[in-house]
């Protein structure tokens, strides 16, 4: 149980940096990034193929996050015209796009067969302590991000960001480089997704297309929605919460009489699936909602005339 | 009979949602009835087997999260049914790094080339064998330019490769076009094909697209033969189709030992009029295990004891032929050699895990019905 246990919160703690990472982009930037699962899988494929050829493991999530935020930052200078709906069906194809790639790029990916065998780290060394080491490995790197994150997200940038998120308008008014703001989130969003997917594969030695499909982004869609959407805690939260439902679900239907294992299944989906409609439902800023964030220096007043942008006259 | 209550618990992972979910009920459906009939038998040593079934949601990385909890949790001494190739890889370090025996019906080569320890067991042909079986048969028929048509699917481009390959071996030619699924018309890709001028054509598809390419074949005018598969060509297809169209279809059926009388047994205890060949699969996974372990005749039932038993009970030229669970337990209790054939074939596994001697059946459309032509 012990074993189980590890395994399913080192993959928690992945779901979490994911989750981190659309926080980021979509919470605080306002870009809704579908394909996180596409930068997700380039930084598996990355790490993986580098170590492969004899990279080092640290220096292969480093390149992975390396990649993805590289990629990140040139689709979203391409899709610069591109808001709301428009950025979030263009994100979608991106990802599966990729997944395409790596389907039929055979002589780099191995097609559908995958890349098995991806090198863990310390693995002989530890033997018994690895599940021990790396569940403690992917929450240190879980924490480090959540961290980094806060800092970046008080400091006049994350300010930027949220008026960017709020009115693209009023921040280039306010004269705020907008591009380059959104390239900024979006590239960090996906720096997250690509270091977790290198964390996911040297973790379970084996990745290939069909891992890299949209059921993932809809489960941390799913996490950071539940979570609120905004909110750095609220994306580690959310990740908790559906990694319970999903896992939990398993041991609570062997205790319903009477359905095929085709119905339990399905029941199971459907469980996440009705998750969803209720949260948006009953409270669709998640547990932890917006918050209203003021600037440091003159935030303990708290007065309306302290932050209230002063009427210009016409 | 001290160890009489406790549970062998053996555990099933198959596709019962998404893409690859197509037999999942009948899947489990087997798995259960092979529990039972083991159970009807007295068990494993008096000890009775449980199947416990998780679904991979056609998701190798939600079927590893399932096979953790399978391994970790319920501590089964193995798992069958794995189905699509991704899952399998996903799952099968998980299964040979915990000792843990792994039965699977995925066809890919690359799954029995990791370093397994004879932990896998696989009860399928693989993509090469069906490509190769598929492609000699074509040369059989005195065509000497193949052209593949087949859907974007994880082998389509492998068996263009193989069957390819062999034409040329052959002093032929072969090329192969890989086209989208769910479209209302193939007409160019039949174009490009027929300008090729193939004499034989291998229908690489499932049902629905299948169908859309022979009747723009027939509207072509293609007069050369047609080889598919048995996902692509069989009688579901011919049903749904003019006769005309259909008419000379060759299809190569893998395994499902349709005439044996375990597979008679099983589909009338499932209450159907056929089953598919991955069902079968199952049921044999679960029956391996248990004859397995019964001929190990170990204290505590294991994965390792599973991997070493299974070739004592499913192959070799002494044991006496056996196709029914009961009837095998029984014999392996009064201690005498058996060979078990399933409803899914002989389960002859060669030293790297991979199925021997599968048989195919060689079957034609006539006049709207399939008809056999041969079994090799």
């Amino acid at each position: 149980m012990t074993s189980y246990l590890l395994f399913i919160g080192t993959i928690t703690a992945i779901y979490a940096l994911l989750s981190l990472g659309l926080v980021v982009s979509w919470g605080q930037a306002g870009m809704v990034n579908l394909g996180l699962v596409g930068f997700f899988g380039l930084g598996a494929y990355c790490s993986a193929l580098l170590t492969y050829i004899g990279a080092p493991i640290g220096f292969g999530w480093l390149a992975g996050a390396a990649l993805a935020a590289a990629i990140g930052v040139a689709f979203c200078l391409l899709t610069r015209t591109l808001r709301g709906d428009y950025l979030a069906i263009v994100t979608l194809g991106f990802g599966e796009g990729l997944r395409l790639v790596e389907l039929n790029e055979r002589w780099l990916t191995g097609g559908s067969d995958g890349i098995s065998g991806i090198r863990p780290p310390l693995k002989e060394a530890l033997s018994d302590l690895y599940p021990w080491f790396y569940f403690t490995l992917a929450w240190a790197v879980v924490a480090l991000a959540a961290w980094a994150l806060s800092r970046i997200l008080a400091s006049p940038f994350g300010r930027a960001l949220r008026a960017v998120r709020d009115d693209e308008k009023v921040a280039a008014v306010a004269g705020k480089n907008v591009l380059r703001l959104k390239c900024q989130a979006f590239g960090i969003g996906a720096a997250l997704f690509g270091f977790a997917g290198a964390l996911y594969a040297h973790f379970t030695s084996y990745i290939s297309p069909d891992n890299f499909v949209i059921q993932l982004t809809i489960y941390i869609f799913l996490a950071v929605t539940a979570g609120g959407y905004s909110r750095l805690v609220g994306a580690i939260f959310g990740s908790l919460a559906v990694m319970t439902i999903l896992e939990s679900s398993r041991f609570a239907a062997e205790f319903i009489p009477g359905l095929s294992a085709v119905q339990i299944a399905s029941l199971r989906e459907f469980t996440i699936a009705v998750a969803l409609i209720m949260i948006m439902q009953l409270r669709p800023q998640g547990v932890f909602g917006l918050r209203n964030e003021r600037a440091g220096a003159n935030a303990s007043d708290g007065a309306p005339h302290a932050t209230a942008v002063p009427a210009t006259p016409n | 009979m001290a160890q009489g209550t406790q549970s062998i618990k053996i555990g099933i992972v198959i596709p019962l949602t998404g893409a690859t979910s197509q037999f999942g009920a009948t899947m489990s459906a087997a798995a259960k009835i092979a529990a039972s009939d083991i159970n009807a038998a007295g068990g494993v040593a008096g000890r009775p087997v449980e199947v416990v079934i998780e679904d991979d949601q056609s998701n190798p990385e939600a079927a590893v999260r399932a096979t953790r909890k399978l391994i970790d949790v319920d501590k089964v001494v193995s798992i069958g049914g794995s189905y699509a190739s991704a899952v399998t890889s996903a799952i099968a370090p998980l299964c040979y790094e915990s000792k843990t025996a792994l039965f699977t019906s995925s066809g890919a080569d690359s799954i029995t080339k990791t370093p397994h320890n004879g932990y896998i067991f696989r009860t399928s042909p693989t993509v090469t064998l069906q490509g190769t079986r598929v492609g000699r048969y074509a040369l059989e028929l005195g065509a000497k330019k193949m052209f593949f048509l087949g859907p974007q699917t994880p082998f389509a481009q492998a068996y263009i490769d193989i069957i390819s390959k062999l034409f040329k071996e052959a002093g032929g030619a072969g090329q192969g076009l890989i086209y989208e699924d769910k479209r209302a018309s193939y007409r160019t890709e039949v174009d490009q094909a027929l300008r090729t001028n193939p004499d034989v054509i291998v229908l690489g598809g499932y049902v629905p697209d299948t169908s859309v390419v022979l009747k723009d074949l027939y509207r072509a005018g293609f007069g050369g033969k047609k080889v598919g598969f048995s996902f692509g060509v069989n009688q579901v297809l011919a049903d749904g189709i003019p006769q005309e169209v259909s008419e000379g279809t060759a299809s190569l059926v893998p395994s499902a030992s349709e005439e044996s009388p375990a597979y008679r047994t099983l589909i009338g205890k499932l209450g159907r009029p056929a089953l598919d060949s991955y069902s079968c699969q199952v049921y044999d996974h679960v029956v391996l295990t248990a004859l397995a372990l019964a001929y190990a005749a170990a204290s505590s039932p294991s994965g390792t004891a599973v991997r070493d038993s299974v070739r004592a009970i499913s192959q070799g030229g002494k044991g006496e032929k056996v196709s029914d669970v009961a009837q095998g337990l029984k014999m392996i209790a009064d201690k005498k050699p058996i060979n078990y054939d399933g409803p899914s074939g002989p389960l002859e596994f060669a030293s790297n895990g991979d199925v021997e001697g599968v048989f195919f059946r060689y079957e034609q459309v006539q006049q709207g019905k399939m008809a056999l032509l041969k079994v090799a």
